[in-house]
C-alpha cells in the first residue's frame, strides 16, 4: 500500500485498532472546517501522507480536484457538531466510484479507527469462547469420581489450590472489595438516575410496585454480599457465593463492577451447571 | 534537396525573437511537423562572429547527439545569408504544465517526467556535455507525452581540468550554490541541482527557491538546507565569490514536501546536496529506490496536456513563447547572457 514509506513501518505493523491519537493543542479549536486539517497532522498515525488530499494540498490546488483523481483519499463523512466527526478513507476509481477502506471517528478530539465487523465478531467470539472454556475448567475441578460411587459434585471441599480458579477466587475477593470502595462518578450516578427516572416515567404506577420490592431485595443482597465477602475471608467462599447468587445474580454482577468481570461470569455459569446435581436443589 | 527551403512547408508562424524567427512547418519529404528556427544574421555585433553563438552551440552539439529525451536537430540549411535549424516539433513544455492549475500532477506523472529528464541528461553527461540551463521551460513535451530536453544554447563540453568556465550560467532559481559562490570549475552537479529544483517545483507547483538576487538565492537555499560550514563543504571558503552567511539550521524536506514518500525525499536530498561532490549523478539517481517503487511512472499517453492546448495550437502555440524566450533571453532578469 505504501511503498514510498520507509520510516513508518513500526506504526504500520501495529494493529491500528489498538491505537488512538490526539493533539491536545487542537482539541478546543476543532470545528467541521478544520477537522480535516487536524486529521492530516503529520503525527497522526492514521493519516497516510501520500494520499491525494496531501498531494492536492502540497500542489496548492483546489480540493475539488480530488473528484478527478484516482487513488487514496480521505473525506469527512459525518459531523455531529460539537463532539463527533467521522472520516472515511477510500480508494477512488472514478469521479462517481469510490470504495471505502476504513472509517475513523474523532470523539472529543481523540481519533480512533472504527473496527471492521470481522474484528468485532472475532473479538466477541474469542472472549465468549474464552469464558466458556474457563467455566468448563472450573466446573471440572468440582467433579469427583470414585470407582464405587461413580461421579459426583463436590463443592464443599476447600481445595487448597489444585485449580487455578481457586486462587483466582481468593484474589477476586480482594479485587471485589476495591471496586466497591471506588465511588461511581457524578456523571455515572446522574446518568443512572436519569435512566431510572425515564423508565419510571415510561412504565408508571402498578408495574413499579413489584420492581420496587425487587430493588429493595437487591440492596439487601448487596449488603449481605459484602458481609459474605467478609466472612469469605475465612476461606469458605464457595458455599456462600453459591447461596448468594441464585437470589439475584444480576445484582451481584452490578455490585462487583467491571474489574471482576471474569470471575463473576465464571461463577454465574457455574450456577447453571450446578443445577443438574439433585442434592443441591433442596438447599436452595 | 538542392533547395532545402522547399522541403519545409511553412504552416504557421510561431514567434520571433532577437536572434531568430520560428515557424511551424511540414517536412514535405517525411510529412512530419517540425519547428524551423531561422537564425537572423545579426546586423550589428553578431555579424562579426558570423553566426549567433547560441545557435552555433546548438548546431555543434546537437548534430552529434541522438537520444529520445533530447530535442532532435533534424536538419540545418542555409538560404541566402540565413541559417535555419530544423527541430522536432514539441507541443508544450513543463513550465506550462506546472502553471496549469487544472492539472493535478500525480506521483506517477512526476516520476515519468523525472525518468525522461534524467535519461536524457544521463546521455548528455555520458557524452561529456553539460546543459547548464535546465529549467521547466526547457523541458519540452510533445503530444505523445515524451519529454525532451531542449535549448542547448548554453550547453558546453566539460571535464577538462584546466578549462575555466563561466559561473554565470543557469537561470538563477535553478542555479547551484557553487555557481552562486562563483565556482569556475564545476561538473554535472550544476545540472543535478537544477533537476532537484525542477522536481521540487513539480511537487509544489511553484518555484522552489525563487531568489530575487544572487545573494537572496543563496540565502533561500541555506534557509532550507542549512548554512554549510567548512566541515560540510570543505573548500567552500576558497570560492571566488564566497561570503559568510547567517547560520540557518537545516529544515526537514519531508515537512516542505508533505505528500512525498520517503523514497522521493531521499532522491531529492541527494539531488540537492549542498556539497557538489556528494550530489548524485544521473545514473545513481536512476538507480534509487524511488524509480523502482510503486507507483509506476505514467505512460506517455496518460500524461496531462494543458487543457487549452488544442486551441492554443491553432493560433498561438505554446512553443512560441518558449522559443521566443530562449532566443532573446526573455528571462533576462533571471539569466545573465555571456
Amino acid at each position: 500500500m505504501m511503498p514510498g514509506r520507509i520510516g513508518n513501518l513500526p506504526i504500520a505493523n501495529e494493529n491500528p485498532l489498538g491505537l488512538s491519537w490526539h493533539d491536545s493543542a487542537w482539541i478546543p479549536l476543532l470545528s467541521p472546517s478544520n477537522i480535516m486539517d487536524y486529521f492530516s497532522e503529520r503525527s497522526n498515525p492514521f493519516f497516510d501522507r501520500t494520499c491525494n488530499n496531501e498531494i492536492v494540498k502540497m500542489q496548492r490546488l483546489s480540493m475539488d480536484q480530488l473528484q478527478n483523481m484516482t487513488g487514496l483519499e480521505y473525506i469527512l463523512l459525518h459531523v455531529q457538531d460539537p463532539i463527533l466527526y467521522v472520516i472515511r478513507k477510500q480508494h477512488r476509481h472514478s469521479p462517481t466510484q469510490a470504495i471505502p477502506l476504513a472509517d475513523y471517528y474523532i470523539i472529543a478530539g481523540i481519533v480512533y479507527q472504527a473496527p471492521d465487523l470481522a474484528s468485532v465478531l472475532n473479538s466477541r467470539l474469542l472472549s465468549a469462547v474464552h469464558h466458556l472454556q474457563c467455566s468448563f475448567e472450573e466446573t471440572m475441578s468440582y467433579s469427583r469420581y470414585h470407582p464405587s460411587k461413580g461421579y459426583w459434585w463436590d463443592f464443599k471441599a476447600t481445595k487448597p489450590g489444585p485449580s487455578p480458579y481457586n486462587t483466582g477466587q481468593s484474589s477476586s475477593k480482594d479485587v471485589s472489595s476495591t471496586p466497591k470502595e471506588e465511588p461511581s462518578t457524578l456523571f455515572q450516578r446522574q446518568r443512572v438516575d436519569m435512566l431510572l427516572a425515564e423508565l419510571v416515567r415510561q412504565f408508571p404506577l402498578p408495574v413499579t410496585q413489584a420492581p420496587s420490592q425487587a430493588n429493595g431485595v437487591t440492596v439487601k443482597t448487596e449488603n449481605s454480599n459484602e458481609k459474605s465477602n467478609d466472612k469469605a475471608a475465612d476461606g469458605n467462599i464457595n458455599n456462600i457465593t453459591i447461596k448468594q447468587e441464585p437470589v439475584d445474580p444480576s445484582s451481584s454482577d452490578m455490585t462487583n463492577g467491571g474489574l471482576q468481570g471474569h470471575t463473576e461470569i465464571k461463577t454465574e455459569i457455574k450456577q447453571e451447571n450446578m443445577k443438574p446435581p439433585p442434592e443441591k436443589k433442596p438447599r436452595l | 534537396m538542392e533547395e532545402p527551403i522547399l522541403r519545409y512547408e511553412k504552416i504557421d508562424f510561431l514567434g520571433e525573437g532577437q536572434f531568430a524567427t520560428v515557424y511551424k512547418a511540414r517536412d514535405v519529404k517525411t510529412d512530419k511537423i517540425v519547428a524551423v528556427k531561422k537564425i537572423k544574421i545579426g546586423s550589428r555585433v553578431e555579424a562579426q562572429d558570423g553566426i549567433n553563438r547560441t545557435a552555433l552551440r546548438e548546431i555543434k552539439l546537437l548534430q552529434e547527439l541522438q537520444h529520445i529525451n533530447l530535442i532532435g536537430l533534424l536538419d540545418v540549411f542555409g538560404q541566402k545569408s540565413n541559417v535555419s535549424l530544423v527541430f522536432d516539433f514539441m507541443d508544450t513544455d513543463l513550465e506550462i504544465i506546472v502553471k496549469d492549475n487544472n492539472i493535478v500532477l500525480t506521483p506517477a506523472n512526476v516520476k515519468a517526467y523525472m525518468i525522461m529528464t534524467l535519461k536524457g541528461l544521463e546521455y548528455l553527461h555520458q557524452n561529456w556535455i553539460l546543459h547548464r540551463d535546465l529549467k521547466p521551460n526547457n523541458l519540452l513535451i510533445n503530444r505523445e507525452g515524451i519529454l525532451k530536453i531542449g535549448d542547448f544554447g548554453l550547453a558546453k563540453a566539460f571535464g577538462s581540468p584546466t578549462r575555466i568556465n563561466t559561473h554565470q550560467v543557469v537561470t538563477r532559481w535553478y542555479r547551484s550554490p557553487e555557481l552562486l559562490f562563483g565556482a569556475r570549475q564545476y561538473g554535472t552537479g550544476v545540472d543535478m541541482w537544477a533537476i532537484g529544483c525542477i522536481l521540487a517545483e513539480l511537487l509544489l507547483r511553484v518555484p522552489f527557491l525563487p531568489g530575487e538576487s544572487d545573494l537572496d538565492q543563496l540565502s533561500r537555499i541555506f534557509q532550507v538546507f542549512g548554512t554549510p560550514n567548512e566541515e560540510t563543504w570543505p573548500g567552500m571558503k576558497n570560492l571566488t565569490d564566497y561570503v559568510q552567511f547567517k547560520i540557518f539550521p537545516p529544515q526537514q524536506l519531508r515537512h516542505i514536501f508533505s505528500a512525498a514518500g520517503d523514497d522521493l525525499i531521499q532522491l531529492m536530498e541527494s539531488l540537492l546536496a549542498l556539497y557538489p561532490p556528494s550530489r548524485c549523478d544521473c545514473t545513481q539517481a536512476l538507480q534509487m529506490p524511488y524509480f523502482s517503487n510503486k507507483p509506476a511512472p505514467s505512460i506517455g499517453s496518460k500524461l496531462p496536456m494543458p487543457s487549452n492546448l488544442s486551441k492554443i495550437e491553432t493560433d498561438k502555440p505554446s512553443l512560441k513563447r518558449k522559443l521566443l524566450e530562449s532566443i532573446d533571453g526573455g528571462s533576462l532578469a533571471k539569466r545573465l547572457q555571456f
